[in-house]
């Protein structure tokens, strides 16, 4: 009989296990730092009482759930999808790992609140081009260019964003969508230089490609290493490295076809 | 005080830029507004500083900080973690002229080593490229600087004043 009740508790949590698991991977793909995907999971255990010890690397995340004398019961693994920065989900988990606690959740709310938190909504397409374009505009104004330098820089990064989600969408590798990304914007934006409309310092040009900048990976490597968490803070940082070097390539490509 | 003007119109690009960011990021809505205010704030402090003859790591510093300090009360605020306020307020700092003259300095250095100029091409190279290693480690410390002096391990716990409950 003991038995029996047994393998109901381990079934049980094998459930709740599940539940955490696609919570702490939810979060490391929408770009939260390593440190806040442990916490919010351990806190999501403690609320249904359970105890669990952690692994968590930028491609996987390993959980073994423990007894209450501290042995392990088993340990599964589950694989972190492709990463990509989705803010409102980071806050929509950091929401729920709070109300959870204070509204007694059950396991099936949980689960469907996870649901909804995956398929939640982007802006539209044009809005973020159009945003991205002006952000563009603002380091053109930020490194003292002028308005018309300013103009082509909105261009310049409003089609290279465009590039960039294309290539992504047509399967390419990041590093090389940002490549592309880079190359088509410092084109378009070199050509103010080529006209005649920007002066020597070639403003429009440099910063057309700052929207690239991999600012998500380059901060939480950073905070990553400030918590501990060593080995994820220099993958992260690694990774903002190449993207770096991938936008330094782009730019380099089209100073050699405007000869700068 | 035309450099003050000048140093508000730099702002409020700048505060669009993070803007930009916070559309790329896909922030929640409710977020926008204090995104656009400290990611122009940011920029203010570390314009202003430049403008008194501070170092520009110091000064990428403290407006990093600033926005570390101002993401927590935003966060109670708003409900929402305060990562979703710094990191896009940040960027508008990262210096992308330095990046890129550094850059154009190592290919310069790798192409032509019979350059006339070689050592002067050298030492701006370096001292561009130093220059934006510690901005950035300068920005991307900063923000965080705030929850390591406040030793809680989650913003709930931190007491902010003149916030509702």
């Amino acid at each position: 009989m003991a038995e029996i009740e047994n393998n109901l508790d381990v079934e049980e949590m094998k459930e709740m296990a599940d539940v955490l698991l696609k919570t702490g991977t939810l979060l490391m793909s929408a770009g939260a730092n390593t440190g806040r995907v442990r916490t919010t999971v351990h806190r999501m255990a403690e609320a249904f009482g359970y105890t669990i010890d952690l692994h968590i690397s930028q491609r996987s995340i390993w959980l073994t759930m423990l007894n209450e004398h501290g042995a392990s019961i088993f340990t599964i693994v589950r694989v972190t999808p492709a990463h990509v920065i989705n803010f409102r989900t980071i806050s929509g988990i950091s929401k729920m790992s709070w109300s959870l606690f204070e509204e007694r959740w059950t396991i099936h709310q949980l689960n469907e609140e996870l649901q909804r938190l995956e398929k939640l909504p982007r802006f539209p397409r044009w809005l973020v081009l159009t945003l991205v374009g002006l952000a563009g505009a603002g380091f053109c104004s930020l490194a003292d260019g002028t308005p018309i330098e300013q103009a082509f820089t909105f261009i310049a990064s409003f089609l290279g964003l465009y590039v960039r989600q294309e290539a992504l969408k047509g399967g390419f590798n990041p590093y090389v969508s940002v490549y592309f990304s880079a190359f088509a914007a410092s084109l378009i934006a070199g050509s103010a230089s080529k006209l005649g409309l920007s002066d020597s310092q070639n403003h429009a040009y440099v910063t057309s490609v700052l929207f690239l900048i991999p600012g998500v990976p380059l901060i939480n490597s950073f905070s990553d290493i400030l918590d501990g968490n060593v080995q994820n803070g220099v993958t992260r940082g690694f990774v903002g490295f190449l993207i770096s070097f991938s936008i330094a390539l782009g730019i380099l490509t089209s100073a050699l076809i405007y000869q700068f | 005080m035309s450099w003050l003007l000048i140093i508000l119109y730099k702002s409020v690009w700048g505060g669009i830029a993070a803007l930009g960011f916070a559309a790329l990021f896909n922030v929640p809505v409710r977020s926008f507004f204090h995104i656009f205010l400290f990611g122009g704030i940011g920029v203010f402090i570390k314009f202003t500083l430049l403008h008194f003859n501070f170092n520009i790591a110091l000064s990428s510093l403290a407006g990093a900080v600033a926005i570390g300090f101002l993401s927590i009360p935003a966060a109670h605020y708003k409900h929402t973690p305060p990562l979703i306020f710094y990191i896009p307020a940040v960027i508008p700092m990262i210096p992308g002229i330095l990046a890129y003259r550094m850059i154009l300095g190592l290919i310069t250095l790798t192409g032509n080593p019979k350059l006339a100029n070689y050592s002067a091409t050298l030492y701006e190279t370096i001292n561009f490229g130093l220059k934006v290693v510690f901005i950035l480690i300068s920005l991307s410390v900063g923000v965080v600087i705030p929850m390591l002096l406040l030793r809680k391990e989650s913003v709930k716990d931190i007491k902010v004043p003149f916030t509702k409950k």
